[in-house]
């Protein structure tokens, strides 16, 4: 194989990756803020998609407008769910909260397949599918762009946790809950706020991937990988989720040239295990020592 | 009293397959199936509060393993697969439970869901053992010169394997291991500091709960008849996690009941076609808000007792 | 304890006082008929259209019409998710709960091959199920319904190295019994005509890229790509090849695959893109029956678009509304099958005419198309595959 088709094998994994990565740091958000997992967050990331392209097929907006439906949907719908539901089970035990996303994550999805069928549509993209060639390296657009779009989010993001009050309130409460409540944060409030942004950094993704991967009822399963992300950089770490985001976009590229076809499609897994087992705290953490 | 109540309800159980129709003979042969994987389940997650998903994983490795010797050595004693299918799940859950011993809720959720990935991997792969993709056919189950062809001969294998699984779980409360087991539920610390090895009995509620789910799996091998990879899926331990939710963590009834419900759950909204995820799923959801300790609790605070 | 027994005793009075009929799941009014199918999961889509759209779409017709000799027919679907063990729960329940006449158009290998045995013993006919693999060959109470993987890469391969002159070939599979199934076909056939298969490649359900996978099979040079996949992926390798600009090699797509929503997909990236078409296209066709189909959609289901899921439902329904006219006034499982192997030249206006031998393979034919301006072209008459 030639090195060109290498680099752009591995581009195509960096984007793939960027959107792991997104779907590691939805995760992590509200893990932070909540200390529990939200398995739903891939069918949150499908429905708010779905909403947008049915604003699409009935309004025709230009792709931004449906961007912008579908963060405002994802954030009405996240916004509901945690004060419909979490908010009443977030005393109970995080395994009764686990739960209730396992019944959402398969509630969404069935919702789904009955008000638009489980079929693939396509989707519009921001950027094209023909190569642009660099040298000899042939590179597509829409992998450049949704590096690029990935990027600029994590960049706002980082804004917004360090520049913001909201953001300061976040990481506050991340770091020390009762801490935070006695400095006069509202713990609630940050639960909501958690709740939507990782829903709206959910729908982002899912407007950038859908062009590449289709819109269908069954795209949420990306959350599986955007878990091994969040653990490959350190669960509760943004910088790690990104990092690992984007490693495992690559591996997963690079497994199938390198690896025998019979355990090419385990590697994730299997990284997934060394990684618990070797660097719990993940390949850019801390080891993180287990209370006893 | 609580001895008639016992007779009865074990001649209910008996005599099911003479009352009901042939197909809640069989339906009846998966709730006790289930169970079994809910008891091991909750040995490990309600005990030392270590939750697993992948459990489908361990039933895959109990049922290929029963079916592979069924069809290696054909016409051996049932007993000898379902032998092999405990002892080859237990040897796997002591492989992964030692490595395991250092994880904890989120992290230990991680590697178990990704164990039961790479399981499913191992079946596709390893097609000269387990067919792979083309799914195994499990030969019929004997017992002698008794070959278990129908679902009534299977519900009466079933059945007191299941009753013996039961047993065991209840009494383990009362030997050495489950006051230890209980002990670290309560408080690890405390149960540290009381002497108790921690880290050996984590490893060895992980070992038993895999030994029970290996020997469910044997079983609904011989059960459901037929095995491929997509029997084994990610909803398939889910389900098993949610059966012990809704049935009461460290509650051995609460187990079978979660069990119970949960399957004839499924199997009645088969019929719903593609709203059964989310029938099933706001069940879920209603159950977890309405009813946190599970079914189990709602007894206990129905008899009066504190909660 | 005495509500058990209630229910108990309630249990066997209602089982005792089933009706004895003759046939199980024929009366003079009705016939029932059902299946366990994906409703959820993988295949969800193809399923509830194969069933709800295309089963019952045609059985809509028939009742208004007056039904089968009098009979309406009624259709009880389950879903099974695809996993092999709630097929087997779910089929139980329908021989023995429901009580169906027949098993018609289940879907997927591992769902259907789990239930073939008990079907066998308890001699309930299991029509047309939507799979392609060989195993359901050669049994008594089972009639195949697509044209077998076997037969379809026979007619491709033979196409292919025959007219066409190819002699180097890939595949792009999924790593699933339909990819493995038609990979082993591919090789055997092309081992019939002393080639090989150059290289092969898998993707895994769900995956999210496959530019690995066409990285290597570019580096292998093949004339021919084979692509075994679903419509997503199968889209995604094409707009892969379409990013890497590969464009000496002649994309073919296995009949399963050969779509219009798989068109729809890939947008400009499927043009020239090759393939077996199982069924003249239900979209834009002339066929008579082929627009009448579409009339019959537009009155029962008017939001549903037509779709082969949907038309090889429909035929599966047909075929069985043939058969069970044929098997006269005195409808049992017996006569339905002997009715069934009658059949010869059976004119559906769908495909070549039927003939039903001992074989219980119901179709055996496509024809080869190309992508031309975003439609499929007819590049060949029906091939057939005996």
């Amino acid at each position: 194989m030639t090195t060109a088709a290498l680099i752009h094998v591995v581009v195509s994994g960096l984007a793939t990756g960027s959107i792991y990565a997104l779907m590691a740091i939805s995760l992590v958000i509200i893990y932070n803020a909540t200390r529990t997992l939200n398995f739903a967050q891939g069918e949150m990331l499908m429905i708010s998609t779905f909403v947008g392209w049915a604003v699409y097929q009935r309004l025709k907006l230009p792709l931004l407008g449906v961007m912008l439906v579908a963060v405002v949907g994802a954030a009405l719908l996240a916004w509901a769910i945690e004060r419909a539901i979490i908010r009443h089970a977030i005393s109970a035990t995080h395994f009764d909260v686990l739960i209730i996303t396992l019944g959402l994550s398969l509630m969404l999805r069935s919702a789904a397949g009955v008000a638009w069928t489980h079929d693939d549509f396509p989707f519009p993209s921001f950027f094209g599918d023909r190569p642009m060639a660099v040298g000899p390296v042939r590179l597509a657009p829409v992998s450049l762009g949704i590096i690029g779009a990935s990027l600029a989010l994590m960049a706002a993001l980082w804004a917004l946790f360090t520049r913001t009050r909201l953001g300061r309130a976040m990481r506050a409460v991340a770091q020390n809950q009762r801490a935070a409540r006695l400095m006069g944060i509202s713990v609630e409030r940050v639960y909501s706020a958690s709740w939507v942004l990782a829903a709206v950094v959910g729908a982002i993704a899912g407007v950038l991937i859908a062009p590449v991967i289709f819109l269908s009822s069954k795209m949420g399963i990306v959350v599986i990988n955007g878990f091994i992300a969040a653990v490959l950089g350190g669960f509760g770490s943004m910088p790690g989720a990104v990092v690992g985001g984007m490693l495992l976009g690559v591996i997963e590229n690079l497994a199938p040239l390198y690896l025998p076809s019979s355990i090419k499609h385990s590697v994730p897994f299997i990284v997934l295990i060394a990684i618990l087992l070797l660097r719990p705290g993940g390949v850019v953490g801390r080891v993180a020592r287990r209370k006893v | 009293m609580r001895r008639a109540a016992l007779a009865i309800g074990a001649l209910a159980l008996l005599g099911w397959p003479w009352a009901a129709p042939p197909y809640f003979v069989f339906l009846a042969s998966l709730i006790v199936v289930n169970a079994i994987v809910a008891i091991g389940l909750n040995l490990l997650s309600g005990y030392t509060n270590q939750l697993s998903f992948g459990h489908a994983g361990f039933l895959a490795v109990g049922a290929y393993t029963a079916a592979i010797v069924a069809t290696r050595w054909p016409g051996v004693p049932v007993v000898a697969p379902l032998l092999a299918a405990a002892l080859v799940t237990a040897l796997v859950g002591l492989a992964l439970g030692i490595p395991c011993l250092r994880l904890e809720g989120l992290y230990l959720a991680m590697a178990t869901l990704a164990f039961g990935f790479v399981v499913v991997e191992a079946i596709l792969n390893l097609d000269w053992l387990t067919r792979g993709n083309d799914g195994l056919r499990v030969p019929v189950a004997h017992l002698g010169s008794w070959a278990l062809a129908g679902d009534r001969e299977r519900y009466y294998l079933v059945l007191p394997v299941g009753a013996a699984m039961v047993w065991a779980a209840l009494n383990l409360a009362r030997t050495r291991t489950g006051r230890a087991l209980l002990a670290i539920r309560e408080s690890e610390i405390a149960a540290q500091a009381s002497g108790v090895h921690v880290a050996r009995y984590r490893a060895l509620a992980f070992v038993v709960s895999a030994l029970y789910t290996g020997v469910a799996g044997g079983l609904f091998a011989f059960v459901v008849g037929f095995l491929s990879p997509d029997a084994f899926d990610v909803f398939l331990s889910v389900d098993f996690v949610a059966m012990i939710i809704v049935g009461g963590l460290g509650s051995v009834p609460g187990s079978v009941v979660g069990a119970a419900v949960l399957t004839v759950l499924h199997d009645s909204l088969a019929g719903f076609q593609n709203y059964r995820p989310l029938i099933f799923g706001a069940i879920l959801i209603a159950s977890m808000l309405f009813m946190p300790g599970g079914i189990a609790s709602a007894f206990r605070f129905l008899k009066g007792d504190r909660v | 304890m005495k509500a058990m027994l209630a229910v108990l005793t309630a249990v066997v009075v209602a089982f005792a006082l089933a009706p004895a009929s003759a046939q199980q799941g024929v009366t003079d009014t009705e016939i029932v008929l059902g299946c366990s199918n994906s409703f959820s999961g993988p295949l969800a889509f193809t399923g509830e259209q194969a069933t709800r759209f295309g089963v019952d779409l045609y059985f809509k017709v028939v009742n208004d019409a007056g039904g089968i000799h009098g009979r309406k027919v009624r259709t009880i679907y389950y879903d099974d998710g695809y996993k092999p063990q709630e097929a087997v729960a779910n089929t139980k329940k329908l021989v023995e709960q429901d009580r169906v006449f027949a098993i018609i158009a289940p879907q997927g290998t591992p769902p259907v091959v789990a239930t073939l045995e008990y079907l066998e013993q308890n001699k309930v006919p299991l029509l047309f199920p939507f799979q392609g693999s060989p195993v359901t060959r050669g049994r008594k109470y089972v009639f195949s319904g697509m044209t077998l993987y076997d037969r379809q890469s026979k007619m491709m391969i033979d196409y292919l190295a025959g007219p066409r002159k190819y002699k180097k070939f890939a595949t792009l599979y999924q790593d699933d019994e339909y990819g493995k199934a038609f990979l082993t076909a591919f090789e055997k056939d092309l081992a019939r005509l002393g080639l090989k298969m150059a290289a092969a490649e898998s993707v895994k359900r769900g995956v999210t890229d496959v530019s690995a996978q066409m990285a290597k099979l570019q580096a292998a040079k093949p004339e021919v790509l084979f692509i075994v996949l679903t419509p997503g992926p199968g889209a995604q390798a094409l707009k892969e090849r379409q990013k890497i600009g590969w464009t000496d090699v002649v994309m073919v797509s296995s009949g399963p695959l050969t779509d219009e929503r798989y068109l729809a997909l890939a947008g400009d990236a499927a043009e020239g893109v090759e393939g077996l078409s199982l069924w003249p296209d239900p979209v834009a066709s002339d066929l008579p029956a082929m627009r009448l189909y579409r009339e019959q959609m537009q009155k029962y289901f008017p939001k549903n678009e037509p779709n082969r899921y949907s038309i090889s439902g429909y035929f599966a329904a047909m075929l069985f509304t043939e058969g069970a006219k044929r098997a006269g006034k005195n409808l049992t499982r017996d006569s339905l099958i002997a009715a069934l192997e009658g059949i010869r030249g059976f004119e559906s206006g769908l495909l070549p005419p039927v003939s039903i031998g001992a074989d219980h393979e119901t179709q055996k034919q496509g024809f080869w198309v190309r992508v031309e301006r975003g439609k499929f072209k007819q590049l060949t008459d029906w091939l057939r595959s005996d």
